[in-house]
């Protein structure tokens, strides 16, 4: 397929993955719509691109843990469209006697891999898992999703330390760089800057791509790990694709209301 | 114990392809066959304890039986959350060999002591909790974590405990009788117990001696028919006098409305700054045979009389 269809393929996926995220949300009246909405264009790149997620062959699958599992809504609504998930499990979400909680479990749903949901713990317990099928020799490919404010978790630099000493080249990390967190900009809480620098110092092999450019992210997918694990720092946008989500704080917490709903749905769909 | 359970997986390495063991810098002069046997199959994480366990549950994930080795504080409190969320709440076959049980360790100070571990590792569900007392234990400890396929935490202490077993004991999953007796039962767990053996030397009266190596579960049913015609349990533990063995066995007899004494001897729940060996520390706390016999021979009046 050519880059240009593609592209429109995927667009169209992440549009509707987005609608679905706002319905639930809306419905379910939980938080993270901001967090989830950031990331879809990642997931996307992955669940209907990247990973080879066969159902006919479930060993050999590739590897997808979200690390940041408080963008639960994204991964949900990308595994209802992939037909893990079916509608009355995500209209649940979040409900009494439902079975989709707001962070992950992975007794819930063959398709999620790894209970998560406190930072730091899904990128480490990934690696584990890369190393694993490396020692096996079994080809599959593993990927994790860190957040930008998740990188602040001690955790993730004990693992930054020594994963390229493994040489984990079936590894591949995106962080979800939308520079905001629960309450503040990760560029000013901490010195978050230079970010490639740090994980080259490391000996990992970053590479930086616009998070909602998706040539741009399935090409980074593409590029080499030169025999050590790979991290592709993906600049987005907290909220994309809802002109009064993008960018704000607040949309870490608020609730979509329906008139909200309506508002945003009708900024998708002119998108579509 | 350290010895007898190493080398146990390191035999049953060979031929059990999927035993994968991380060390948190821990282990010299102890884990040097396995790692030179199986190079592959063994990783010194370093000094990073969080990462250590969620590592260990990504190799689980994956289907290695993974067994973890640290210091007690530094594979459970340093990183409880991991033990907790990776590890307990996924199920993962995980086994956390800990060393330095009580105050094994003592005088190295605070930091390295493990007297809360049983009263942190009972809060998590899906844990199985053995403390050996002795090698034979241990042996039996190793040999069920390797058939286990859920998490297990083996608590011991350190190298050339004595044995308190003359033979190997049948299972580790049930409460073990090492000397039957009547009205009195001492109940204890870990190497505190070469103690309670030394304490009751030389005295008449039948008490019954009880060793509780799995301490989550505890099969309380084979335990109360254990108890028959017992009045006064004491429990002798090498931890917080709350929060462990007699905790436990506080609550299910509150639980089951049964009418037995207790006395809980343990180690008071206070920050420790006396320096002093494990046997002047045992002796501080209590827990040194010569205290223990004051006891026993206590109780054994109070029920006479």
């Amino acid at each position: 397929m050519q880059m240009k269809e593609l592209d429109k393929k995927l667009k169209t996926i992440s549009d509707n993955i987005r609608k679905i995220i706002i319905e639930v949300a809306c419905s379910s009246k939980s938080a993270h719509v901001g967090s989830s909405l950031s990331c879809v264009d990642i997931l996307v790149s992955l669940y209907f691109h990247q990973l080879k997620i066969n159902q006919n062959n479930w060993g050999r699958r590739d590897i997808f843990v979200l690390s940041k599992a408080h963008g639960a809504m994204a991964l949900y609504s990308v595994l209802k469209l992939k037909g893990f998930i079916n509608d009355k499990t995500l209209k649940q979400y979040f409900q009494n006697n439902g079975s989709l909680p707001a962070h992950l479990d992975r007794f819930t749903n063959k398709a999620i891999e790894v209970s998560t949901g406190s930072l730091g713990h899904g990128f480490n317990i990934a690696l584990g898992m890369a190393h694993g099928f490396k020692l096996k020799g079994d080809k599959r490919k593993v990927y994790a999703l860190i957040g930008d404010g998740e990188s602040q978790e001690g955790s993730i630099w004990e693992a930054a330390l020594f994963a390229p000493c493994l040489g984990l080249d079936n590894f591949t990390a995106i962080m979800d760089h939308n520079d905001l967190q629960g309450y503040g900009r990760p560029t000013e809480i901490c010195h978050f800057e230079p970010i490639m620098k740090k994980w080259e110092a490391f000996g990992w092999q970053p590479y930086r791509v616009n998070g909602h450019n998706f040539s741009e992210i399935i090409s980074a997918f593409k590029k080499p790990h030169n025999g050590r694990p790979k991290i592709i720092i993906a600049d987005t946008c907290k909220g994309k694709g809802v002109s009064f989500m993008e960018n704000e704080m607040k949309w870490h917490y608020y609730i979509v209301t329906d008139e909200l709903k309506e508002k945003a749905l009708q900024e998708i769909c002119k998108g579509i | 114990m350290r010895n007898t359970i190493i080398n146990r997986i390191t035999k049953e390495a060979k031929s059990n392809k999927g035993i994968f063991f991380i060390s948190g810098d821990a282990g010299f002069g102890v884990l040097d066959e396995f790692k030179a046997n199986f190079p592959e199959r063994f990783l010194n994480l370093g000094i990073a304890e969080q990462n250590a366990i969620s590592f260990a549950s990504g190799l689980a994930l994956t289907g290695y039986k993974v067994f973890v080795y640290n210091i007690i504080p530094f594979i459970l409190y340093r990183c409880f959350e991991q033990v907790r969320n990776d590890i307990c709440y996924q199920k993962l076959p995980v086994t956390l060999i800990g060393i330095g049980s009580g105050v094994t360790y003592a005088p190295q100070g605070v930091t390295h002591y493990s007297v809360e571990d049983i009263t942190i590792a009972r809060s998590l569900p899906n844990l199985t909790i053995i403390s050996p007392a002795d090698p034979l234990e241990a042996e039996l400890a190793v040999k069920f974590s390797l058939s286990s396929n859920k998490p297990v935490y083996i608590r011991i202490a350190k190298s050339k405990e004595p044995k308190i077993h003359l033979k190997l004991p049948e299972n580790i999953d049930k409460p073990i009788l090492i000397k039957p007796g009547k009205g009195l039962a001492v109940l204890f767990h870990g190497s505190v117990g070469i103690e309670v053996m030394n304490s009751i030397v030389n005295i008449k009266k039948p008490i019954k001696v009880i060793s509780v190596p799995m301490l989550q579960p505890l099969d309380f049913d084979y335990l109360k028919r254990q108890l028959k015609g017992v009045k006064t349990i004491i429990t002798v533990e090498e931890h917080f006098v709350e929060g462990g063995l007699g905790s436990i066995l506080a609550d299910w007899i509150l639980k089951e409305n049964m009418h037995f004494n207790l006395v809980k001897l343990g180690i008071k729940n206070e920050f420790i700054h006396s320096i002093k060996n494990n046997a002047g520390m045992r002796d501080k706390f209590g827990i040194s045979s010569e205290k223990i016999r004051t006891v026993i021979l206590q109780e054994i009046t109070r029920i006479s009389s």
